[in-house]
């Protein structure tokens, strides 16, 4: 078995394990990418819930406090009670107190100094009522300076989770955009995939198919494009070899049944084949409704003449006359060699008028002509012919009636042509 | 044999459940007069008694949560952590701050409010000390004084340390009104107490002889973030009620049993 050229061929296994393994790769780059931005987001978000929501509680309840020290300190002003104003001043001193507004420098400086400005006018107002109102226009800026404080720190604490979803926000855009990537990626590879298998595999096969479908003999040999795949390739040349040896199955089946149907010394038909042909063109013929002749003929002495000049003589006879036969009747007559010296024929669209000249024609012309045998020596023979009309008969019985004809042909002296319904 | 054998076990099981069920709650209190009042109800108007009352609720919020039924012990703060560490007590309460030393010898939950700490005298004595010292008094520039604290406190301990250093003349008391009744007496110059402590018994002093000196201090120890103390080897009732403070800070309980008893927010 021939084994097919793979040079400038790939094998399909290989091919797709190649794009199967580069697609893989590329798609676990991809993943990878993902999954660093998903690690990304869950890392903000973690910092987000342990680092930056603590944190941001952290700024509100400083911010709570430093604005209920500046609160307090307006009741400290509005207070009509020295009580009233006592206990003001012990909340201040206990918010001032408070461990957030301690470790926040900025703060802790102006807790620090609001609770001794309001301490200080707490003492003051317990001997003279009207440090009140003299010392209110700088309490204003005191609480006007923790205000500002307190928006500063909202706005800080807002501004520690907006940076952490800022960078949320754009870890997630930038895997949007990856994955609109990946999405293409794996699409335009798909695509790609589907051109290749169409190029390389489906349009091939479909080729082969269509090759195979409409595979004879009677077709020249088949013709494919080079393909790229060693497999296709393989199947093509298959193919090829499939082609030529229906080819050369079909010669040797021919050349059998030329065996088969043919007298292997004179060339004629045999008598199996003659009456297989002669059945079927015989029963078209009659379909038809028109004239069909059967006849059998015999050559005169030929027992005689094998044993006077040797069966190298007979045979000679045999082959010669043959040829006459060929040479003296027409395409559609159908002549064989029904045993021996003894011939069949068939004279299909011809009345028995028409079949007797044709066959008188005939037993003349061979009585006329010199046969030369092997050794040189010039000899005639003679035949008769026996006719029977088969235009409503069947074969055997149109043989049969031939025969008896033939025979009738013989007992009248030889070298002539009897047609059956004379002797009925 | 066997039966009974399984039956023991049972037995145990079921007493341990019913054993977990049961805690017993430390908190640590103001005044001498509040340790005979073991049990119930510390009334509202005695010193300090908001702290207290912020605590009991508190105790009595985070048992509930955890499904257990807590009998309150109303004891002086030196007794609260002594008491958690050989098993007296299951949770102790008493503005607890966290240190290196305490969780040698307690758990602690999660954090349940910020301290800080603050000197206290009377405006007499401040001044005469800022005279002295040229600047006002602070914890920072401190000497030759004599200071109260509360027995255990972070607040003793940490005098203790600089005691030499500055000359201070340290005394020990078991409650914080001890620390204020040797104020007013004229037996300490000054005392230090966290912040809210003094609060509570502060604002409820008529007399007005006693106030806050100089700023407070959180670091030093001397300020932080509170805890409940409990046994070191109980981790499940650690984690109970570590989930319970959770809760309840989720809910809004934390914030409304702190603002019933204080005009402000602890946490």
């Amino acid at each position: 078995m021939a084994t097919p050229d793979f040079g400038e061929r790939y094998r399909a296994r290989t091919a797709f394990v190649f794009l199967a393994t580069t697609f893989g790769l590329l798609f676990s780059v991809v993943v990878a990418l993902l999954a660093m931005d998903q690690h990304r987001v869950l890392e903000a978000s973690q910092r987000l819930q342990q680092d930056t929501i603590p944190q941001i509680i952290r700024f509100q309840r400083l911010a709570r406090n430093l604005e209920q020290i500046r609160q307090e300190g307006e009741r400290v002003f509005s207070a009509t009670t020295p009580e009233g104003r006592q206990q003001s001043l012990f909340l201040i001193m206990l918010v001032a107190s408070h461990p957030s507004i301690l470790e926040h420098p900025q703060s802790a400086e102006a807790a620090r100094d609001a609770e001794r400005f309001l301490i200080e006018t707490g003492n003051l107002a317990s001997g003279d009522r009207s440090q009140i109102s003299q010392r209110h226009a700088e309490w204003q800026n005191i609480s006007k300076r923790l205000s500002l404080l307190v928006d500063d720190l909202s706005v800080q604490g807002a501004s520690l989770a907006t940076d952490d979803l800022n960078e949320m926000v754009a870890v997630m855009q930038l895997a949007r955009a990856k994955l609109i990537g990946a999405l293409i990626l794996v699409g335009g590879f798909l695509l790609l995939l589907i051109l290749l298998l169409n190029r390389h595999l489906i349009r091939p096969l479909q080729r082969i198919d269509q090759t195979l479908s409409s595979l004879s003999v009677d077709q020249p040999a088949p013709e494919f494009p080079d393909a790229r795949m060693a497999e296709i390739h393989a199947v093509e040349q298959a193919t090829r070899r499939l082609h030529d040896s229906l080819a050369a199955n079909e010669a040797a089946r021919r050349e059998l049944e030329l065996l088969a149907n043919r007298d292997g010394l004179t060339g004629l038909i045999n008598r199996r084949h003659f009456m297989v042909i002669a059945d079927a063109e015989l029963q078209h013929t009659q379909g038809q409704g028109r004239p069909a002749v059967i006849a059998l003929g015999d050559l005169d002495y030929f027992k005689r003449l094998n044993d006077t000049y040797g069966h190298a003589a007979g045979d000679t006879v045999l082959q010669a006359f043959a040829l006459l036969l060929e040479e003296s009747f027409r395409q559609s007559d159908l002549v064989c060699r029904y045993g021996g010296e003894e011939f069949a024929f068939l004279f299909p669209d011809s009345t028995v008028e028409q079949a007797r000249a044709l066959a008188d024609r005939f037993r003349q012309r061979v009585a006329d002509h010199d046969i030369r045998l092997p050794d040189g020596l010039l000899i005639r023979v003679t035949l008769c012919i026996g006719l029977a009309d088969a235009s409503k008969s069947t074969i055997e019985s149109a043989l049969h009636d031939a025969d008896f004809a033939l025979y009738e042909a013989k007992r009248l002296g030889r070298n002539r042509v009897i047609v059956a319904a004379e002797t009925a | 044999m066997k039966c009974m054998r399984a039956l023991w076990l049972v037995v145990c099981l079921f007493a341990g459940i019913v054993q977990a069920s049961e805690l017993r709650v430390a908190i640590g209190v103001q005044d001498p007069a509040q340790l005979a009042m073991g049990g119930n109800i510390i009334p509202p108007n005695m010193p300090g008694s908001e702290l207290i009352a912020v605590n009991d609720d508190l105790a009595r919020e985070i048992c509930r949560r955890i499904h257990a039924r807590c009998t309150v012990n109303f004891v002086p703060f030196s007794e609260v952590l002594p008491g958690v560490e050989d098993g007296r007590f299951d949770l102790g309460f008493g503005n607890l701050l966290r240190t290196p030393e305490r969780e040698k010898r307690v758990a602690f939950s999660a954090p349940i409010w910020h301290s800080s700490s603050r000197l206290l005298g009377t405006p007499t004595t401040a001044e005469a000390f800022a005279a002295k010292l040229g600047q006002p008094v602070s914890i920072d520039n401190l000497r030759d004084a004599r200071v109260a604290a509360l027995e255990g406190s972070l607040q003793l301990a940490f005098l203790n340390t600089i005691a030499n250093q500055r000359g201070l003349a340290v005394a020990s008391k078991k409650t914080a009104q001890e620390v204020i009744e040797a104020l007013r007496n004229n037996t300490a110059d000054f005392g230090l107490l966290s912040v809210l402590s003094a609060y509570a018994l502060l604002s409820r002093d008529t007399t007005r002889q006693i106030e806050f000196i100089g700023s407070a201090v959180a670091d030093r120890g001397l300020g932080g973030t509170v805890h409940i103390a409990l046994p070191l080897q109980n981790d499940p009732l650690r984690k109970a009620v570590d989930q319970a403070i959770t809760a309840i800070r989720v809910d809004g309980t934390f914030q409304r049993i702190t603002r019933r008893h204080y005009p402000l927010g602890l946490d």
